[in-house]
């Protein structure tokens, strides 16, 4: 089988040359990239299966050639980017990255999305297919509950009951949120009473166990001050 | 010694006692003199040792001689049966006498008072005062003797000393009070307005009255006394000394008023003095603030100090002043042109001219001054987006090259024959490096948090449940740690409008720090409560060392309790929280208190 391609595209030609060796280390065949333009080049003439992509190059920014890939591929696109502001994280993401990670990163965790965004959309392309009534799918999380199995990235992650409970009902209801006593009463069928230490604690285990970076959670985020609920992809 | 005594007589009370013993002294000599006015003693024995020696024996002989001659000789008529003294006259044809012995040597035997006329020659007792009955004169022959038998002279004598011996305390009495009163007074003049704590004058509330005011009252204080005084001096008695009721009554009245004039004016008087002494006297008055407001109205007008740093105001102001004081003119003008009418239409012609000029300059100088204000508004904008941009620039230059160095200190690492103090190095290099990422973090959220250049998510959050989650998220550090955390929070949620992101790092920050310098074994003290409608959040930790630092000085940046654990954290956990309270619309406070180190943050509650 032949490697799976990635295109790295970063203006600073020694971070470039650090990630293609840190990806090359996990067996990947890298091409580097230093602006926008070549990296829609090396696109057409290359069959690329996830892009790494700078936000601040010359000749072409990190948005506006994500555009242009968004026109007609739909390979996973991670941005790397020293603007680390949530404003900056959500326009990336609402413009068509499936990740973003932020400068500096720490490798380790570079090279744990990166394989988790390939896993998702090379392995688990046909996981929208064998979803059915019984499963419930939120980005890369997946929950069968007929087999009570959990997914992240299309590897079985085990819950305790409890925990899985959690994640049926906020998965369940993507994108909303709830606070610890509604939860409570939902997973444990008790009435509440001083409970917000309890489903932090719970929160915070399942979050060791789904989230690459428990710090910066992709699906299962606080809602400080509030509640708690799954991000909707 | 001598700051004891300054101590006491600057007392209020002896001030008081002062004060009221002026009142009593003075009132008391003031009745006295009014009682030997009423009780009509001749005051002359007192400074006359012997009666015939006196002003008052003096007129009694001039009397005498008088009468004598006059009733005797320009108008003869009956000659009182009973007198005095001893006469003897002797005109062209007329002789009278009431003397059994009329010799000349009879009369001289008198020797404390004889007289003795022979034709313009004026012979006198051996021992009579020569007064007035030398300037005694009549044309033609004119022969008189004249004498007070000695007898006569004797019972006078006595009754002159009677007098004076009534005299003598009353008189001593009266100057006694005169003299200690004037001491008094001088002793309150001095001492007043003064404390013994110090050297300033105290004011009196009496002080707040314009000067001349407090100058005025003494007018009519000074003429109800005059008034009074002498609406009831005229009541002489005649009855051997003794006052009849009207006269006591009097006196009464005498003693009332003298008091109260006493008392106005001696606290007018000392309130001058007071204002004297804090050279105020002038200034406090109503001629001098009048005087000043003039002055300063003039001044305004015509200062032009404060607008003389920018040109345009300068011009402003100099257009303003050569229009007040052409308008005055002009307001001149067509008074002295009131004389000849014609011309009075001039003024108003070039009132009307010099408005026209004043407000089309002054609408020129204000667009000028317009546009410099819009300038500066859009220089500050540009400053604020350059610094915006630096803070931008600058993070990504940084953070740039330290990607590159995590990422070939990784690599490095991943190296497989690297020899065993390499390896060390690396593991150095790795931490060092990491450390340093999470320095410029902190470092820039604190530049955007400071500069306000940072977004902020605000909506309602339950305070309360904002810590219990933080605690949840940190249990396992809380774990690890010996330490236990102790909480108080209300039952009810404790809603406040905020930032929770921005909280959380608060908390967090505030709470690992606690965890990092507290003494082992001891408790972290969290307490929530709402008191006065904020919402107030204590954290109290005992420190594991010495904090010999102010709250301020752990606040500044970079700054850390304990400086020898240099190699965890930024140093700016305590930064950022309060940086961050204060952004998310909270109040970030330290207190230190031996070990005890307290951190406090209130938010309004909703």
């Amino acid at each position: 089988m032949d490697k799976i391609k990635i295109l790295v595209a970063d203006d600073d030609k020694e971070i470039a040359k650090a990630i293609a060796k840190l990806l090359t280390i996990e067996n990947y065949e890298v091409i580097k990239v230093y602006n926008g333009l070549e990296a829609l080049d090396v696109l057409i003439s290359n069959n690329i299966q996830l892009i790494l992509l700078d936000i601040m190059m010359p000749k072409l920014d990190g948005l506006s050639t994500m555009l242009k890939i968004r026109e007609n591929k739909n390979i996973p696109i991670i941005i790397l980017s020293a603007k680390s502001e949530d404003s900056d994280k959500i326009l990336g993401l609402s413009m068509g990255a499936d990740d973003y990670i932020t400068k500096p990163f720490n490798p380790e965790e570079l090279v744990a999305r990166v394989k988790s965004q390939l896993r998702r959309y090379l392995f688990l392309g046909d996981m929208g297919n064998i979803s059915n009534d019984s499963t419930i799918v939120v980005g890369g999380l997946c929950l069968n509950k007929d087999s009570k199995d959990f997914l992240v990235d299309g590897e079985a992650v085990k819950l305790t009951p409890t925990e899985y409970k959690i994640m049926e009902f906020l998965m369940s209801n993507a994108g909303i949120v709830f606070s610890a006593e509604r939860i409570y009463e939902e997973v444990w069928q008790e009435p509440a009473y001083s409970v917000e230490n309890t489903v932090m604690v719970h929160i915070r285990r399942i979050r060791e166990k789904i989230e690459i970076n428990p710090k910066e959670p992709k699906y299962l985020k606080v809602v400080w001050g509030i509640g708690y609920k799954i991000e909707k992809h | 010694m001598d700051t004891k005594l300054r101590n006491i007589s600057r007392k209020t009370a002896t001030k008081s006692i002062a004060f009221v013993m002026v009142v009593i002294l003075f009132t008391a000599a003031i009745v006295s003199a009014a009682y030997v006015d009423y009780i009509n003693i001749n005051l002359e024995s007192l400074f006359v040792n012997q009666y015939k020696d006196s002003e008052t024996f003096a007129n009694e002989f001039f009397d005498a001689i008088y009468d004598t001659y006059y009733f005797t000789n320009d108008f003869p008529r009956n000659i009182p049966d009973e007198l005095d003294y001893l006469y003897y006259l002797k005109t062209d044809g007329l002789e009278n006498t009431n003397s059994g012995i009329y010799t000349k040597e009879y009369f001289l035997s008198f020797e404390d008072a004889a007289f003795i006329y022979e034709n313009g020659n004026i012979v006198l007792g051996e021992n009579t005062a020569p007064s007035t009955i030398t300037r005694f004169y009549r044309e033609g022959n004119l022969i008189m003797y004249i004498a007070f038998p000695d007898e006569y002279m004797a019972e006078k004598q006595n009754v002159w000393e009677l007098e004076r011996d009534k005299l003598i305390p009353i008189v001593a009495t009266i100057i006694a009070n005169l003299i200690i009163s004037l001491a008094l007074i001088i002793y309150l003049i001095r001492v007043t307005g003064r404390k013994h704590e110090d050297e300033n004058i105290h004011y009196s509330w009496i002080d707040k009255v314009y000067s001349e005011l407090l100058l005025f009252a003494f007018i009519p204080a000074l003429g109800l006394w005059f008034g009074a005084m002498s609406e009831l001096s005229y009541y002489p008695s005649y009855n051997n000394y003794q006052l009849n009721s009207i006269q006591v009554r009097n006196l009464l009245i005498i003693g009332l008023v003298t008091a109260i004039v006493t008392i106005i004016c001696g606290i007018l008087l000392l309130s001058i003095v007071r204002k004297i002494k804090g050279k105020i006297l002038l200034r406090h008055s109503i001629t001098y603030k009048f005087f000043s407001t003039i002055n300063d109205f003039i001044k305004s007008l015509f200062d032009g100090r404060k607008f003389s740093k920018n040109s345009l105001t300068k011009t402003l102001h100099q257009r303003q002043v050569i229009f007040i004081v052409a308008s005055f003119l002009l307001v001149l003008f067509t008074f002295i042109f009131l004389t000849f009418p014609p011309l009075m239409i001039m003024p108003p012609i070039l009132e009307i001219a010099l408005i026209y000029w004043y407000i089309k300059y002054n609408n020129e100088t204000f667009g000028e001054i317009n546009k410099g204000f819009d300038e500066s508004i859009e220089e500050q904008m540009k400053s604020e987006r350059m610094k915006i941009d630096l803070i931008t620039n600058v993070s990504h230059d940084l953070k740039t090259p330290l990607t590159s160095i995590i990422s070939y200190v990784d690599l490095l690492s991943k190296e497989e024959d690297l020899s065993e103090s390499a390896r060390d190095y690396v593991n150095i290099l790795m931490e060092k490096s990491n450390r340093l990422k999470n320095i410029v973090s902190d470092l820039f959220d604190l530049a955007k948090s400071t500069s306000g250049n940072i977004n902020m998510n605000f909506e309602m959050i339950d305070l309360k449940k904002l810590i219990e989650q933080t605690l949840g998220d940190m249990e396992d550090s809380i774990e690890e740690s010996s330490l236990q955390i102790k909480t108080n929070l209300p039952e009810e949620p404790v809603n406040i409008l905020s930032d929770g992101k921005k909280l959380y790092r608060v908390f967090q920050n505030i709470i690992d720090n606690a965890l990092k310098y507290s003494l082992q074994g001891t408790r972290i003290f969290i307490e929530l409560e709402i008191v006065e409608g904020k919402a107030i959040v204590t954290i109290k930790n005992i420190a594991s060392y010495e904090m010999n630092f102010t709250p301020d000085e752990i606040m500044e940046r970079f700054t850390r309790g304990d400086k020898s654990r240099t190699t965890e954290g930024s140093g700016l956990g305590l930064s950022i929280a309060e940086s961050f309270t204060q952004v998310s619309g909270g109040k970030f406070s330290i207190d230190v208190d031996g070990d005890m180190f307290k951190v406090i943050i209130s938010f309004q509650s909703v």
